[in-house]
């Protein structure tokens, strides 16, 4: 009983994954709508970075920095406060230092967003699949049940897979809800890092 | 077993083997509303006014203070070191700068209201009111703020004293904004659900009746001389001209997608609607009920789609506007004369709202997605400072 419980709600469940907002992109699983990109106009209203485009990569200082800064683990008050004092402690290079922090900000965020957004799709497709299987081992698993004489065996071993495949499912489910918040916080960092590189440029 | 089985795979297998639809509360969320039992709030909120923190000093306080001190001052010349020095601690507690007032933010997803101090640019206190609180404005008096709270489907009163919510207005289902005559008599509060505006008599906190607009009312905004209400539906895209004697429709204005909020001149010549998706805001001369300009923005590096115009702030002189462009994260500083941009300042995240303090020295914006509301210095054009608020700041209104 417990079994098929389990499964008619696997199988209800994947419905919500198979359900796309945004007909483009048709592996997207979180209602927040799909923005591929951030782009640069809408976080950065300082001088034009075309002059500084991956240099930042060849300064060790700025790119241990945007590691740090771009960490989900540092605290962001910590990362403003990193940002401030590094930026105070450059004087006459202040302006391409604070060019290169926010290209090489700019870049690494984006890059750990998209990839952040192809995990989701990935697990999305996965899910999709794991869907399938759950409700055709069901079926599965109806028909051996209906078969007399009936092998115990074979359907103790069927549930029991079919329990754990739920579990997982369920357990996915769960975990991409949380994920879809992830982009807009990098979103958030970003331009919150940029806001305070902006204020101390001026 | 096996008939209630087939049972649940019939039901879970429809529409030819497609994936069955969500079962109710497993989707992927639908928005942000999220309606908890009404009753739980409330008694929460109750909780937060009995706990009765000490409001911050008022404007009037301030200014009462330093009247005594000028008064004591003229009156005893000889003493005024002396005195000075017994009053600084005194005032030192009070803060110094004039300019103090006091803005109140809705908080839509944290269903809280953030008071914040225009001294110490800080939240001062954060307010437990119902759910999806959005559409904010004070009373005229500026004895009370009154907060729609969509999901609760009426409009708190908040006590600008005790900063506690003491009261409710009677709306229609999910109020999301509201607009009152210059007499601060009559409330008009958009409900975005069926189709209505209320019309509520403020003093007697009473309902007077229904206007049938067009669907998802949206914008309100009321023609100084109050007798006409403007109106903007989303889905219809129209500006709807309301009559606030017969509370008839007089006259519909078609603008562009999704028009979202409306705008008098103070010389009532002009009404200016911001349509989000159309990406423009459409002037229209109130007497003809025509289109007779547009303002049109453009963002080096910005695709078109993401500037959204929501919010309009108009100085009183008429002279210069501010819009929220929404994701675009600017407010464009416009010449009303020439209806060009002349400006965009980069602010927070989605901004939506705003309000200018009385004195016009700073104007207040609410920025949904960075969770703050950033401070413009008016002369300067400059954005001096942002202050974290709660989660997806909408709306703000500030102390007459």
């Amino acid at each position: 009983m417990k079994v098929w419980l389990l499964a008619a709600m696997a199988i209800a469940l994947s419905g919500t994954a198979a359900r796309a907002a945004d007909p483009r992109y048709p592996d997207w699983p979180c209602t927040q709508a799909k923005v591929p990109e951030i782009s640069l106009a809408a976080v950065w209203a300082g001088p034009p970075l075309d002059d500084v485009q991956n240099k930042w990569k060849d300064d060790a200082r700025i790119s241990a920095l945007v590691a740090k800064l771009s960490a989900r683990k540092t605290p962001l008050e910590e990362a403003e406060k990193s940002v401030k004092e590094y930026l105070a402690a450059s004087a006459s290079d202040k302006t391409t230092n604070a060019k290169l922090l926010f290209a090489g900000l700019f870049d690494t965020l984006n890059a750990q967003r998209s990839q952040v957004m192809l995990g989701l799709e990935r697990v999305s497709r996965k899910q999709r699949e794991a869907a399938d299987k759950i409700r055709e081992e069901t079926l599965e698993l109806q028909a051996l049940q209906g078969v007399t004489p009936r092998d115990e065996a074979k359907v103790e071993a069927l549930s029991n897979e079919l329990i754990w495949k739920t579990r997982i499912f369920e357990d996915r489910h769960k975990v991409v809800r949380f994920v879809c918040e992830v982009p807009t916080a990098i979103d958030q960092r970003l331009f919150a890092l940029g806001r305070v590189i902006q204020q101390e440029m001026e | 077993m096996q008939a209630e089985m087939s049972d649940v795979m019939r039901r879970s297998r429809s529409r030819d083997g497609a994936p069955p639809l969500p079962l109710a509360g497993e989707g992927w969320g639908e928005g942000i509303s999220t309606k908890k039992t009404p009753l739980e709030e409330q008694a929460l909120s109750r909780i937060a006014s009995l706990d009765a923190m000490r409001p911050p000093p008022q404007a009037g306080e301030v200014k009462q203070a330093r009247q005594q001190l000028q008064r004591i001052e003229e009156r005893r010349p000889l003493h005024k070191l002396m005195l000075r020095l017994s009053l600084f601690g005194a005032l030192a507690l009070v803060a110094a700068p004039a300019h103090a007032f006091i803005a109140y933010v809705s908080n839509e997803k944290s269903n809280t209201v953030s008071v914040i101090d225009t001294d110490s640019w800080t939240v001062t206190k954060t307010i437990k009111v119902g759910q999806r609180p959005r559409g904010i404005d004070f009373t005229r008096d500026g004895k009370f703020v009154m907060v729609a709270v969509g999901d609760d489907d009426t409009i708190q009163v908040i006590d600008a004293k005790t900063q506690s919510v003491v009261d409710s207005l009677p709306s229609g289902p999910d109020p999301e904004l509201f607009a009152q005559d210059a007499a601060g008599k009559i409330l008009y509060v958009a409900n975005e659900n069926d189709n209505t505006v209320t019309v509520i008599d403020l003093e007697k906190r009473a309902r007077l009746g229904d206007i049938q607009v067009g669907v998802e009312p949206e914008g309100m905004t009321i023609s100084p001389d109050g007798k006409t209400l403007i109106n903007t539906s989303e889905t219809t895209n129209m500006a709807h001209f309301i009559d606030t004697s017969s509370r008839q429709i007089v006259a519909n204005v078609l603008v562009d997608a999704r028009p979202r909020f409306a705008e008098f001149k103070h010389d009532s010549s002009e009404v200016w609607v911001s349509s989000e998706i159309g990406g423009t805001v459409s002037i229209i001369d109130p007497k003809k009920h025509e289109v007779i300009g547009k303002v049109t923005f453009e963002i080096p590096g910005l695709r078109k789609e993401a500037i959204q115009p929501v919010g309009i702030g108009m100085t009183k002189d008429d002279k210069t506007a501010f819009i929220a462009l929404g994701p675009a994260n600017r407010i464009a500083v416009v010449d009303v004369a020439s209806r060009k941009v002349t400006k965009y300042l980069l602010v927070g995240q989605r901004v939506w709202h705003m309000a200018f303090t009385p004195d016009e020295k700073y104007l207040l914006t609410t920025n949904g997605v960075s969770n703050d509301v950033s401070v413009i210095d008016i002369v300067a054009q400059k954005v001096i400072k942002t202050i974290q608020v709660g989660e997806l700041p909408w709306g703000v209104t500030i102390a007459p």
